[in-house]
């Protein structure tokens, strides 16, 4: 199924944004605590099936009946749980283990592997479909022009995550406890040395990281669809963005997460969807070797 | 550092809590076992003498537990039947993925460089195997198809380790997580060879008889454990423990750690390659849900973390414990399959939170301390 070029062209700027702000969450984890978060796919799963549990009768567990709320309020409510999700997971797990990289390395992945047995449990293996964005207000596809059947999703999805990314960047550059948490990325002993308390940032920052994994949790499993194994591949673009990129540089992220969106897209519609991923893995080897610093980062120091 | 957080604090409280309740329980524990260990010694003495320069000293107790182990390990068929029906098919998989995590552990454990990216050593040689017995010659058997097996996981180790081993701590351990999606895509890319998710499956195995079956994987295991043992304990695993202390320090010395870091991983993808044969062999299929994919890789390391990173011997327990606990112990409790893996993996979180030095390491300490003379 070939489309037109400009088509292509139009849903891989739309991924991109979308793969910016799951990158985004990722590399401020890493920024501020050194911490490589591989649960952060898991933590984009729980946002789909937050929604899921929310605003469809599908699934339901223990305590929470399911309902269907509309999703104006499934959305916020969603977001707001990944959020917290995301907190305890580092007040919970990451904080004994962080001093180690290798170890909290391990503890994510294995939140992430525990996750998804959770969403076994629960909802079965099935893959579950949800519309986000409700029929009645929107069109289920927008075109114009040589542009046609793009999914308003997928348009809903670009303007919240730049949306979402805008208001990060005012965060971290206008308020202080948005600049506490650029301040400790930069260096944490100068950090401490003008009195922040770098605990409360850290765990400040898993908040907000969290939150934006929701916001793309959702987004993205309205796109596509929710399944138990959908934290990998998430998780491995957010990897291939961030070391383009520069581990621990948002504005790299927005580049790279860009070049990898039209990369894949290019390539899944090209050359087949089984290449997708192949492709992007060759580059970040590529950047691994050549540019391990990535496009605008600073390289890891143990 | 963190001891700004209250409930890292908390926790701590409640750790040395637990740590003055559990006092008197342990002194008893060394009354009674005390005089036991020294009966053993003498046993132990001997052995200490003879083999323990290869493969480590032992007490008394020590020697006694080690001895058991082996000793039910090795007659697993004849005492199975009184626990359970299944047990010697369990054990009979604990064993191949013993293989994997001592594998695993002589080259992550010891080296900490970590490796993601193992079970696409053992992939490589089960669809060595597959694709030999699929496309070139259904009737090979595995005296042919098992050393070309072991020789492809061999050159993949190669591939991978000589540019990857180039970069460190987690960079390195990244690498190895990208060499498993990439492995894992390309099987789906080429479905037309490898049968994508279906997988392979015309490989007769080596017999139906399920206890010759567990011989068949239980004394690979056994040999591959002394022989990793050995060479963990001589000069090779010393250096290569110094690689994850100080790599400086082996520098200084005049060794090359590069060198030392790519031989371990060579001599790791040596059994995975065993490994990944005699699962094919075991399952006699061969797909990438139960070979390639990412979950596999983070197994063999929680395998191997439950007992102990570092010890060889640790992993290889650790194996036992984990397919004890998931396809008996819990099963009886817990009939539903993804509550028990999560209750497996939430233990395995547990030990690498709370004691990530390992649960046979903690066991191991405690019968060398009990009368008192040791740490």
């Amino acid at each position: 199924m070939l489309s037109g070029l400009p088509t292509v062209l139009v849903n891989a700027a739309l991924i991109s944004a979308l793969y910016a702000l799951i990158a985004i969450g990722f590399t401020m984890i890493f920024g501020v605590g050194g911490v490589l978060n591989l649960a952060h796919g898991a933590l984009l799963m729980a946002g789909a099936y937050a929604y899921l549990l929310l605003a469809r009768d599908t699934i339901s567990v223990p305590v929470f009946e399911s309902m269907t709320l509309h999703p104006l309020i499934a959305f916020p409510i969603a977001v707001v749980t990944v959020a917290v999700l995301s907190y305890l997971l580092y007040v919970v797990i990451v904080q004994f283990v962080e001093d180690n990289p290798i170890v909290t390395f391990l503890a994510t992945i294995v939140v992430a592997l525990a996750a998804t047995e959770v969403v076994i449990h629960y909802a079965g293996a099935s893959t579950q479909t949800y519309t986000l964005i409700p029929s009645d207000l929107l069109p289920s596809t927008v075109g114009f022009g040589p542009v046609d059947g793009i999914l308003t999703v997928d348009v809903v999805g670009f303007v919240v995550s730049w949306i979402a990314i805008g208001l990060l960047w005012l965060y971290v550059t206008k308020t202080d406890s948005g600049r506490a948490i650029r301040a400790t990325s930069m260096t944490e002993r100068g950090a401490r040395l003008t009195g922040v308390n770098v605990h409360a940032v850290r765990a400040r920052t898993w908040l907000v990281a969290g939150a934006l994994a929701g916001i793309g949790g959702v987004f993205l499993g309205a796109s596509s669809s929710a399944t138990p194994g959908m934290w990998l591949q998430p998780l491995s673009l957010a990897f291939i963005i961030v070391v383009i990129g520069g581990i621990g540089s948002i504005k790299g992220s927005i580049v790279a997460a860009y070049l990898i969106g039209f990369l894949q897209t290019g390539v899944g519609e090209y050359l087949g969807q089984n290449f997708r991923g192949i492709l992007s893995l060759v580059l970040l080897i590529a950047v691994l070797f050549m540019l391990p610093q990535g496009l605008f980062g600073r390289e890891y120091h143990e | 550092m963190s001891s700004d957080s209250a409930f890292v604090r908390a926790t701590d409280a409640v750790k040395a809590q637990l740590r003055t309740r559990l006092q008197p329980v342990w002194a008893v524990l060394c009354t009674v076992l005390a005089p036991l260990d020294r009966a053993i010694q003498p046993v132990a003495d001997l052995y200490n003498r003879s083999l323990g320069r290869h493969f480590g000293t032992m007490t008394g107790l020590q020697f006694g537990v080690i001895a058991l182990g082996f000793g039910m390990i090795a007659t697993v068929p004849f005492w199975s039947p009184f626990y359970s029906e299944t047990l010697n098919i369990t054990f009979a998989v604990a064993s191949i993925w013993a293989i994997f995590a001592m594998s695993w552990d002589i080259q992550s454990g010891y080296t900490g460089y970590i490796s993601f990216g193992h079970s696409v050593l053992s992939g490589a040689a089960g669809y060595t195997i597959g694709l030999l017995i699929l496309h070139y010659d259904p009737s090979m058997g595995p005296l042919v198809t098992i050393p070309l097996a072991v020789l492809a996981s061999l050159v993949l180790g190669l591939v991978i380790a000589v540019p990857s081993l180039r970069l460190r701590g987690p960079y390195f351990s990244l690498i190895t997580l990208v060499g498993v999606l990439l492995f894992t895509n390309l099987i789906f890319a080429f479905s037309e060879w490898t049968n994508g998710e279906l997988g392979i499956h015309q490989v007769d195995p080596f017999t139906y008889e399920p206890w010759i079956r567990y011989y068949y994987m239980a004394i690979p295991m056994l040999v591959i454990a002394v022989g990793l043992t050995y060479v963990a304990r001589s000069n090779v695993g010393m250096v290569l423990l110094t690689i994850r202390e100080n790599e400086r320090a082996v520098s200084s010395a005049g060794l090359d750690p590069t060198k030392f870091k790519i031989s371990s991983f060579v001599l790791s993808s040596i059994p995975m390659g065993i490994g990944g044969a005699l699962l094919v062999y075991y399952g006699r299929a061969i797909n990438p849900v139960s070979f390639v994919e990412i979950s596999n890789s983070i197994e063999i390391i929680a395998l191997a973390v439950i007992g102990g990173m570092g010890s060889i011997i640790g992993p290889l327990f650790g194996s036992f414990l984990f397919f004890f606990l998931e396809e008996e112990l819990l099963r009886d409790f817990i009939e539903d399959s993804s509550t028990r893996t999560l209750v497996l993996w939430l233990f395995v979180l547990g030990v690498l939170v709370f004691a990530r030095n390992g649960v046979f390491r903690v066991v191991w300490h405690a019968l060398g301390a009990v009368r008192g003379d040791s740490e």
